[in-house]
């Protein structure tokens, strides 16, 4: 597991990379890239968990209300943490987040052991961006995604 | 409330996963003897026919018709499981299965499979690193006459898949096969609820058996283990997550280590798995003597628990059942939504061959109950820094109203009916 400082130079790395490449931002589901970049261990399940890591910016968090103290206590990489409650929508989140990084149109990347379901409900509520698969921008920072 | 899947690769640590995993492998000499003297009760088992496979993949083609969907296309998992059989074990490589309004499914399969789809399917191998299987796909669903058009992709088929399939076939519109999938699978038919009775029945074999084992400076690991071996004495795959004192109140649990001790409220949670249909139960009893406001928690618990089965009657909303629930739970000074303490989550999911299925028992859900229907009744009660108390029975929705799998909970003290 990545200490803290080790945590921000792989997202420096990934974010340099994610510029390089012409991307405005990648979304995390939980899964290998989570861990070697930001240490955080979670299980996929239907509610959905995810990092958005923009290519300037601090990485947000969106995760389940009732799971927030138990997320706390793993999550060092970045403090924008926005909880969504039973009843309300992820996505939105995840389309806020982008929104206050600045990110309006352009590609975005989603990791490729993401969910369709996940993908979906972003792109449901932000179809104007591009999604494309995180594998080039992941593997350019040394992470296998599956 | 499932803990499964947070056991394989949740949040905790190394430590808690070493723990898990000597959970699952009990050790011999440490089983007592209550579990010892378990037999299986896995008797008289009736899988999946083959024909109501065969019905499954005729109302999953109404559907597409009605949704006007070419066909589905899905990776292994409980999905593929429902309507054909075939599990295979987690792969990076492509294992896929196009399921066409029209004609007979399609696989396309590693050449070199070991569990190769049944019959005389149309089986469309490729060879890792040679063969673009993407392009194997896209060609499957020409075939069927879904050349172009809407497809539906399951919702757990990876974005990588799907990201292969588009650039493969970039004149489909890919969209959620929902309305094919979940519109088959939350509809349970008597051979599913009997096989989930089944794991329901064992589930509680178990929790007697290892509540008998319970005794002062107990850890939760050995509770857990405890409840494994009972499972593999059952003759069945299942663990539990446990939770001792003030740690009942994590809906999740807590990495912390606990001991037993007098006047603890003990929590279990989760179940086990016939023909891959899973259990899901809850039991929050005393080890001891409980407190008057241990005995007052739980009496309200078990009236929130009461009103939500009550409320789910068919041509009710799934809204309607969480409302019922939470508001016997807010009434008594609670809350109120989601607040703690309170009830911090919905009030149950679907359950079937997923822990954790459609649809969900939660605010914003207009969803209208029918027959058949399978749900958790789990509207917990958190304090933290004190206890929580969550009964959890899973429930399956008759013309009459809402029927229990387990005996609910009678008493603080009495976890089976």
């Amino acid at each position: 597991m990545p200490q803290t400082t080790e945590s921000r130079q792989r997202i420096t790395q990934l974010q340099d990379a994610l510029r390089k490449s012409g991307l405005q931002a990648v979304v995390l589901e939980p899964g290998p890239a989570m861990v070697y970049l930001t240490g955080v261990r979670w299980g996929k399940s239907e509610r959905t968990f995810a990092v958005v890591v923009p290519a300037k910016g601090e990485p947000t968090w969106v995760l389940p209300g009732f799971e927030e103290m138990r997320a706390r206590e793993l999550i060092h990489a970045g403090d924008d943490i926005r909880v969504w409650q039973e009843d309300e929508s992820p996505y939105e989140r995840i389309v806020a987040a982008l929104h206050d990084r600045g990110i309006a149109s352009g590609r975005v990347a989603i990791d490729d052991a993401a969910r369709f379901f996940v993908f979906d409900g972003i792109r449901k509520l932000a179809p104007h961006l591009d999604y494309v698969s995180a594998t080039p921008v992941l593997k350019a920072t040394g992470i296998s995604s599956q | 409330m499932k803990r499964r899947d947070f056991l394989v690769s949740a949040a905790i640590g190394a430590a808690g996963m070493a723990r898990a995993q000597r959970a699952q492998a009990p050790n011999p000499a440490a089983v007592p003897d209550t579990i010892k003297t378990l037999r299986p009760m896995t008797a008289g088992i009736q899988p999946i026919s083959a024909g109501e496979r065969q019905d499954r993949i005729e109302k999953a083609r109404r559907l597409m018709r009605d949704n006007q969907l070419g066909a589905i296309v899905m990776e292994s998992g409980s999905s593929m499981f429902y309507f054909t059989g075939v599990r295979r074990p987690a792969d990076d490589r492509l294992f896929a299965l196009v399921l066409p309004a029209k004609g007979e499914p399609a696989w396309i399969v590693p050449a070199v499979t070991p569990q190769i789809p049944p019959g005389n399917a149309d089986v469309r191998a490729y060879v890792a690193g040679a063969d673009d299987p993407y392009a194997s796909l896209a060609g499957a669903l020409r075939d069927r006459g879904a050349g172009s058009g809407r497809v539906g992709i399951e919702e757990r088929v990876r974005f990588a898949v799907f990201d292969g399939l588009r650039h493969a076939s970039p004149s489909h519109e890919f969209v959620s096969a929902d309305p094919v999938t979940v519109g088959c699978r939350v509809i349970k038919s008597p051979a599913e609820l009997a096989l989930m009775q089944r794991a329901n029945d064992i589930t509680i074999a178990a929790y007697q058996a290892a509540f008998a084992t319970l005794h002062e400076g107990m850890t939760q690991a050995e509770l857990r283990g405890t409840i494994a071996a009972a499972y593999q004495a059952l003759g069945v795959r299942g663990e539990a997550m446990v939770s001792f004192g003030k740690y009942t109140a994590f809906p999740h649990g807590s990495i912390e280590e606990q001991t037993l001790k007098e006047g603890d409220l003990v929590l279990v949670d989760d179940g086990c798995t016939v023909e891959g249909y899973q259990s899901d139960i809850t039991r929050t009893r005393i080890f001891g003597h409980p407190t008057q406001r241990q005995k007052d928690v739980w009496a309200l618990e078990r009236k929130a628990q009461d009103a939500a089965l009550a409320a789910a009657k068919p041509g009710a909303t799934c809204e309607s059942v969480d409302a019922a629930a939470r508001k016997v739970i807010t009434d008594a000074g609670f809350g109120p939504g989601y607040k703690v303490p309170g009830l911090p989550h919905r009030t149950g999911h679907g359950i079937g061959l997923d822990g954790h299925e459609w649809t969900y028992l939660v605010k914003g859900n207009q969803t209208r109950l029918q027959p058949g229907m399978c749900f958790s009744d789990e509207p917990m009660i958190a304090i933290y820094g004190e206890f929580g108390i969550r009964l959890e029975d899973c429930m399956y929705i008759t013309e009459s109203g809402a029927r229990t799998f387990s005996k609910q909970s009678p008493a603080i003290d009495q976890p089976f009916g």
